[in-house]
């Protein structure tokens, strides 16, 4: 104990720490030595068999089946070793100790000297002592394998790729992995197992049979109860033969008969060793207070351990105990409990598979037609061991509860199906009376109730009486649940929604009729007359959009209720550039107007130039203060990409240059958007124009399309969609020329922005109004308004000006000041992505 | 009744709650504060929670202080004049500095006080009363979060983002943060999400209403968070789902993250966290598919032992699957104090000045000496960090008078009945508050402080956007401003100069040349500006720079622009579970109550909706301590016992037990919490040690608190 005391205390001299092993446990002890900043105390070497750095063994089987690579297995790289100044002989094998010199002495010879010593040398594959292992002096024939390492791995994966057939030999846990690996290389799998059942060290015999079952479903030849004596074949594997007497013929052969403790070294060193090397709580070995031992290599109280959770907490408590962070840290041995994946089967295994004493309760479920088997020993209202094949859903709490000893419900039946299931959903109906609807307000389904009581019968009306739905808003249908509950038909529809704006509260028909009647020319006068002055922000936009419809170029324009969009007349785009889009009229362009726009995209080095799905040039990505010059500079008017208004008019190569077009759709679309270039209306409108019922340019699903069909008569279709919403758009008149489409067209339009709803789309708009209505309104003149229709569409042509002209006067001189809009916002309700 | 005749009809200002600072308009009229949520303020768009709507509450309360008390010799608190509190508050903090050093005297600000009263509050400390002892209860708060987002990306911003670019990620994981509670109207943005086809993935252990709202709940052990992270990535790696091209150019560090990773298997994961692997594997899939993913963390992951590195561990998952040179995507932490961020970046911070500085940068140094009118020298050194400087009050070597501001040290942090013993061993203890609050009621002078509708001021939202609080009263008679305060007692000790401002914008515009240059730069901001832009977010280093609404755009602000990868391992906490205290203890927060209470719980529309800490607990937990639901339950733990009323639902995990900490006395959470701190941000273990529950006969009627 002395001595030990004298290797740990910190001193002035740096002490050399070897460490034989360089696996899963050998360096995750220096990585943990490290991290406890042990790196000042010692020099640290390390030796390992295999050339590689240190890499996760777990993770061979998926290298081997093909679903992981090799470089996500790497744990160490080789530089880790270099950065962290530890001396690596990769790939170099230890021959003696020499405990008096205190040397360790390796291939080639390599010595290194040491003050501690950690022996973490792991353990290798027992190969039975079978007939015909060899094959002209190398030490195993040709295509017979272990399946231990990487390049074990390696080479099995290139050997499979001329095989047609493999046997693996043992039906553990390895053995099985080996098994999927192979048959997901498409070979001929069978194994041959000793036992009676597989997996005999975790599975008791049911649950055995179970997966034996279930892969023998998936294609693998499962032989029990066969003792292999002999590998057939002269040069290479041919087959194997059996104790009883028969063979079976293959191209390879795995053999995974176990694992056997690395403990020659430690024994020739004169370490004390039984099964494995024996070590202390201190994980010290007896005798040598300079020597250590962890990982499978060790035995801890008369234990050897196979899992990398209890070698990792061996790993740790010396790290503890040898960086001096915890002098004193000792390891107790571990609980073992796994869950893993057979041939992709989930299991969990844990303790003990069969009870010790009459006290012990087995709970079993099985359920063979999926492949489940859960078996649970209760011991002392704890968990002793349990098997969960097949259904790992209860998995986790259980393996947890294992680990930390935890007393288990009384109810067993929690114990084999997952604890903590969701609540099921209860109508408001079934509510008691204090449950809370809204959190965000604390409001109950009394409160809602009582308010209803008092007369709020609307949503509207019952939130803003409780204010339940004005946090998150995530209740307001349990909200509309309870009012429909207490309130029965005494429900009233809610009358602001029938309001054009919610600001005033009015009708469309209404606002009109009072807005003409009083004059009133500007937003702030609407407010200030019909709704006492109160400035409702959310009004703004929609307010200014029918009064620009009502009074054209009389409207006394405010610049503050217009959107961000509508101010700089541009598409304010999430990162809070904006977006540049000329007028094409039709989509038909010119040489030289291309020219153009690629100069000014150049010259503003615009980081993308776009071809919109309407047909146009979209420059992305533009500042706000180089708009105005831009325009200029392009010398087009605005395609007005970014407003409620008239969008543009997509039309098809027509019947000019078409084969099958019938009608002149390209010059069709180029009048109609010359003549209703920017009409503002309550939501944008696109439209398009195809020379034949191809339709090439989609009209039928757009807001206003005329398709050519054959006579030289062209259809109308209006309030079609297809967006987020798509719908097909309803024939509204058949013509005979271009002038009546622009007609009709014109005359939907007016339609349109005197009756829809602001941001009401055309497709909700006509299915609202009903497309028979429409036609005996616009077609057959049943109101008598045609004609004011169309003179009020004309003037609204006559009064259109291209608001780029504001390039050269600007309304304020801080309009196109680049001062940051927050992102996303500004929009509000009518905020709409480009298209 | 307070001037309220001098407010404008309809003024907007902000709520004073948490760091989501809603957006109130405010009007006036017959002595009533009407409030309703400002629909053009584009953070809360006019949604507003019960604790905004019941905000003016606190104004004319009865419970409030209108004047100063000072213990009697008799041991009462008992109303006295400004003159003899200032007085007695001088004397003891001389007595404290004459015979043990200026370090005697420390200085516990909070989260709550505007930009304005926190760098006051720092300059106080170092100039008036030259000590080196100042912290403040953002340290339990987002201290993890800024240590490992200034070692990831080189700087400490929540949100790198605007709060709305949640909308537009299409799969998000939300890690230990409850928004549908605590920060309600912050959920529009989650549902706009969910509505436009998004994912969100939440990860905590217990169901909460946000978890609900999930497309998938990850039901995690409390501290296993960095495995998770760990797991996740595997997994994400397993799908070759990085982004190598965004590794590349924009990060550092990644390789050596693998071998880490490497070992966080999915079978090794489920059994850390006890996610069934199947669920690892669907969050993993999304994240893997998604176009715009994002990783939002909050105080569940920060608030224990190894609060960085499970940052660290969800922003390697964030910056692996890369994307982030497109908006919409990222990593960001929500933020939960009112001014959680501008409280931590204006010189509250025990090793911090102004600006985000270094107090041990000598350059830091010089430039604040500058504008503070003192030598370089005289500025005192790190001090040590909220949990240590209370754990050391009356203590060799600790502080002997203490000033708390804006804070109630006595419920917010842990151990709660050792920081009981540790402030009734002080010389004196002086605090300034609204009402007499748990801490208060141990000092020997209480200061009457005005509230958020009495002051101007900034405040730092949770997105980095500086923006303005608005006096729309005046204060009581007797009651005065915490900046009118640190003045006062500052000129009592020859300061006075130093801490004399015709308004609170002067103290602004004194600010924003302190910041100039820093991280958190705030010199070009003024309020105009903010007015003008509904906010501006840092930096913002020039007059004519409109702010900087996403900061990693371009680069982060690290030395090479690089963001920096940290390979970390899962640690268990500090404490585990065992025999004698079974189950996992985690804490948190109600809708209606805010942080220690002391505002919330004397709000009666408030405090009857949570009247006293309910303990959620699972069936099988309830089951074994024979606990039946609504029975009063004592919780124990190595640390102290508290009570409260068992809510038996199967929400919460089984092998955990949630209670929220917003009371005092008996039903005192913080009683058992856990004082094991983060190495690197000194974080208190908040959310998870291990509990034992226990029922007894006496427990009936309710709590007494």
């Amino acid at each position: 104990m002395k001595e030990l005391e004298s290797i740990v205390v910190e001193g002035p001299m740096r002490q050399r720490l070897v460490v034989v092993g360089n696996g899963m446990v050998g360096a995750r002890f220096v990585e943990e030595l490290i991290a406890r900043g042990a790196g000042d105390r010692y020099d640290i070497v390390m030796f390992g068999d295999e050339p590689h750095g240190n890499y996760n063994r777990i993770m061979l089987s998926g290298i081997l089946a093909g679903s992981q690579s090799v470089e996500d297995t790497f744990i160490n790289p080789l530089d880790w070793y270099a950065r962290n100044d530890i001396t690596l002989h990769a790939g170099v094998r230890v021959d003696s100790i020499d405990r008096d010199a205190k040397l360790v002495h390796g291939d080639g010879h390599v010595v290194e000297p040491y003050d501690v010593l950690v022996l973490a040398t792991g353990s290798s594959p027992f190969v039975p002592p079978l007939k015909g292992l060899s094959s002209h002096g190398t030490e195993m024939k040709e295509g017979l394998f272990a399946f231990r390492t990487l390049d074990d791995c390696d080479r099995m994966i290139s050997y499979a790729s001329t095989a047609r057939s493999a046997a693996v030999i043992g039906g553990g846990l390895l053995g099985l992995e080996a098994a999927r690996g192979l048959l997901e290389r498409g070979l001929d799998v069978h194994v041959v197992h000793l036992r009676s059942h597989l997996m005999e060290m975790q599975l008791d015999p049911p649950a055995g049979t179970m997966l034996k079952a279930t892969l023998e479903e998936m294609g693998v030849t499962v032989h029990l109860d066969k003792m292999t004596s002999e590998v057939l074949g002269e040069h290479r594997v041919e087959g194997l033969g059996f104790a009883d007497g028969s063979t079976l013929s293959c191209d390879m052969v795995v053999v995974s008969a176990g694992i056997r403790p690395n403990v020659s070294l430690a024994f020739d060193a004169g370490l004390m060793v039984e099964r494995g090397i024996v070590v202390t709580d201190e994980l010290r070995c007896p005798g040598d207070p300079s020597v250590f031992a962890i990982g499978e290599c060790a035995q801890h109280r008369g234990q050897l351990y196979g899992l990398v959770a209890p070698l990792w907490e061996q790993a740790k408590a010396l790290a503890d105990r040898l960086s001096g962070r915890v002098p004193d840290a000792a390891y107790t041995g571990s609980r073992t409990s796994t869950k893993l994946k057979v041939m992709g089967v989930d299991l969990a295994v844990m303790g003990d598979q069969e009870p010790s004493g009459p006290d012990d309760e087995v709970v079993t479920y099985s359920e063979p037609t999926r492949g489940v088997y859960k078996k649970l020993i209760v011991r002392g209202g704890r968990l002793g061991g349990a098997i969960l094949l097949g259904d790992a859903g209860a998995a986790p709490m259980l393996l947890q509860a294992f680990d930390r000893g935890s007393e288990l419900p009384d109810n067993r039946a929690e114990l084999l199906f997952q604890l903590s299931a969701a609540e099921s959903a209860t109508g408001v109906a079934d509510l008691p009376s204090s449950a809370q609807i809204c959190n965000c307000n604390g409001v109950s389904k009394g409160a809602l109730v009582t308010a209803v009581e008092a007369g709020h019968c609307t949503l509207k009306s019952l939130c803003e009486a409780t204010r339940a739905g004005l946090g998150c808003g995530a209740c307001k249908s349990q909200v509309q649940q309870v009012l429909e509950l207490a309130a029965g038909d005494q429900v009233r529809e809610d009358p602001s929604v029938h309001f054009y704006v919610p600001g005033v509260p009015m009708s469309k028909a209404e606002l009109v009729k009072t807005v003409r009647e009083r004059g009133l020319r500007s937003v702030s006068a609407v407010f200030a007359q019909l709704s006492g002055g109160n400035e409702d922000p959310a009004s703004k936009a929609g307010l200014a959009s029918l009064l620009r419809t009502i009074w054209g170029a009389d409207y006394d324009d405010e610049r503050d209720a217009r959107f961000i969009n509508d101010r700089v007349h541009a598409n304010v785009q999430k990162d809070g550039t904006f977006t540049v889009v000329p007028r094409i009229f039709g989509g038909v362009t010119t040489a030289a107007e291309l020219r153009r726009i690629a100069d000014v995209a150049e010259k503003y080095a615009v980081p993308m130039v776009k071809i919109t799905g309407g047909q146009r040039i979209d420059l992305v990505g533009v500042r706000k203060d180089e708009l105005p010059s831009m325009w200029k500079e392009l010398g087009m008017p605005s395609g007005h990409a970014y407003t409620k208004s008239f969008r543009t008019c997509k039309t098809c190569i027509g019947s000019e240059y078409c084969r099958y077009g019938v009608g002149d759709s390209t010059t069709l679309g180029v009048q109609i958007e010359r003549r209703y270039q920017g009409i503002e209306t309550p939501a944008k409108l696109k439209l398009a124009t195809a020379g034949c019922p191809r339709n090439c340019s989609e009209a039928t699903t757009k807001d206003i399309g005329a398709v050519a069909i054959e006579g030289g008569k062209w259809e109308i279709y209006v309030g079609g969609a297809a967006g987020g919403h798509v719908r097909k758009g309803d024939i509204l008149a058949v013509v005979d020329s271009h002038d009546a489409v622009l007609r009709y067209t014109g005359r939907f339009m007016q339609y349109y922005r005197e009756h829809a709803k602001y941001l009401e789309r055309t497709y909700d708009f006509v299915p609202r109004v009903g497309i028979e209505k429409l036609r005996s309104i616009l077609v057959d003149d049943a109101e008598g308004i045609c004609a004011a229709l169309d003179e009020a569409i004309g003037a609204a042509v006559d009064a259109y000006v291209d608001p780029w002209q504001e390039a050269e006067e600007p309304v304020h001189p801080s309009q196109f000041a680049d001062v940051l809009e927050p992102v996303g916002v500004v929009s509000g309700p009518a905020w709409e992505r480009m298209e | 009744m307070a001037a309220i005749a001098s407010i404008a009809t309809d003024t907007a200002t902000h709520c004073p709650y948490c760091a989501f600072q809603c957006g109130l308009r405010v009007s006036g009229s017959d002595g009533v504060l009407a409030i309703a949520g400002d629909a053009d303020f584009p953070v809360n768009r006019g949604a507003l929670c019960i604790k905004g709507f019941t905000a003016a509450d606190t104004l004319e309360h009865p419970e409030r202080l209108r004047t100063p008390l000072v213990r009697s010799r008799a041991g009462e608190l008992e109303p006295a004049s400004w003159e003899e509190a200032l007085d007695r508050i001088v004397a003891g903090i001389r007595a404290a500095q004459e015979s043990h050093g200026a370090d005697a005297v420390g200085v516990f600000g909070g989260g709550s006080l505007t930009n304005e009263k926190a760098y006051l509050l720092g300059k106080f400390a170092r100039v008036a009363l030259g000590t080196r002892h100042i912290d403040y209860n953002g340290r339990f708060c987002m201290s993890s979060a800024a240590g490992a987002a200034i070692r990831a990306f080189g700087v400490d911003r929540g949100l790198p983002f605007p709060v709305a670019d949640i909308a537009d990620a299409d799969v998000i994981l939300l890690v230990g943060s409850n928004p549908a509670e605590t920060m309600p109207p912050l959920m529009q943005y989650f549902q706009a999400q969910r509505a436009s086809g998004g994912s969100l993935i939440v990860a905590d252990p217990r169901r909460t209403l946000t978890a609900k709202a999930s497309t998938l709940h990850l039901r995690l052990t409390p501290g296993t968070d960095a495995a998770l992270a760990n797991g996740l990535l595997h997994l994400i790696l397993e799908e070759g789902a990085v982004d190598a091209d965004f590794l590349a150019e924009r990060t550092e560090g990644f390789d050596e993250l693998r071998g880490v990773i490497a070992t966080y298997w999915p079978e090794r994961t489920e059994k850390i966290t006890g996610i069934p692997e199947r669920e690892l594997r669907r969050a993993a899939l999304l994240l893997a598919s998604a176009r715009r993913p994002m990783v939002l963390t909050a105080r569940g992951s920060e608030q224990q032992s190894q609060g960085v590195a499970n940052t660290l561990a969800f922003i390697n998952l964030a910056l692996a699957l890369g994307k982030q040179n497109q908006p919409f995507t990222g990593f960001g932490t929500i933020t939960g104090q009112g001014n959680g961020q501008g409280g931590r970046e204006l010189g509250q911070k025990a090793d911090q000045l102004p600006g985000y500085r270094s107090i041990t940068d000598p350059a830091a140094r010089a430039h604040m000496a500058s504008i503070w009118g003192i030598p370089a020298g005289a500025i005192p050194g790190p001090g040590v960090s909220a949990y240590e400087l209370l754990d050391g009050m009356g203590e060799e070597g600790g502080v002997r008078a203490m000033l708390v501001i804006g804070s109630n040290p006595l419920v917010s942090a842990p151990r709660a009945l050792h920081i009981e013993q540790r402030l009734r061993q002080l010389e004196l203890l002086v605090v300034a508050d609204f009402f007499l609050s748990e801490t208060a009621a141990l000092a020997d002078v209480v200061l009457p402080a005005a509230q958020w509708s009495e002051e101007d001021g900034t405040m730092t939202n949770l997105e980095g956007r500086v923006i303005r609080r608005r006096r729309l009263a005046d204060a009581p008679p007797d009651v005065r401003r915490d900046d009118e305060i640190l003045h006062a007692i500052a000129e009592r000790l020859g300061w006075g100069a130093q801490f004399s401002y015709a308004s609170s914008s002067d103290v602004f515009d004194e600010l924003r040349r302190a910041t100039a240059g820093g991280v958190a730069d705030y010199s070009g901001i003024t309020y105009e500006k903010i007015d003008a832009q509904q906010g501006v977010f840092w930096p913002c280093p020039s007059d004519d720079h409109p702010g900087t609404p996403r900061i990693f755009a371009e680069r982060f602000a690290t030395a090479n622009g690089r963001a920096r990868f940290h390979p970390v391992q899962h640690q268990s906490p500090a404490e585990e579970v065992d025999v004698n205290y079974p189950l996992y203890l985690t804490t948190g927060r109600v809708l209606t109550q805010y942080q220690s209470g002391t505002q919330t719980r004397r709000v009666e529309r408030l405090a009857r909706v949570a009247p006293e800490p309910q303990a959620e607990i699972h069936p099988v937990a309830a089951r074994h301590a024979g606990i039946a639901d609504g029975a009063l339950v004592r919780l124990v733990t190595r640390r102290g016992s508290a009570t409260a009323r068992a809510r038996v639902t199967r929400d919460i995990r089984e092998d955990t037990v949630f209670v929220p900490f917003h009371w005092g006395g008996a039903a005192s959470i913080n009683r058992l919490t856990n004082p094991a701190l983060d190495p690197t941000s000194r974080m208190p273990e908040f959310k998870v040690c291990a509990v034992r529950l226990e029922t007894r006969p006496e427990l009936q009627g309710v709590i007494s608190a």
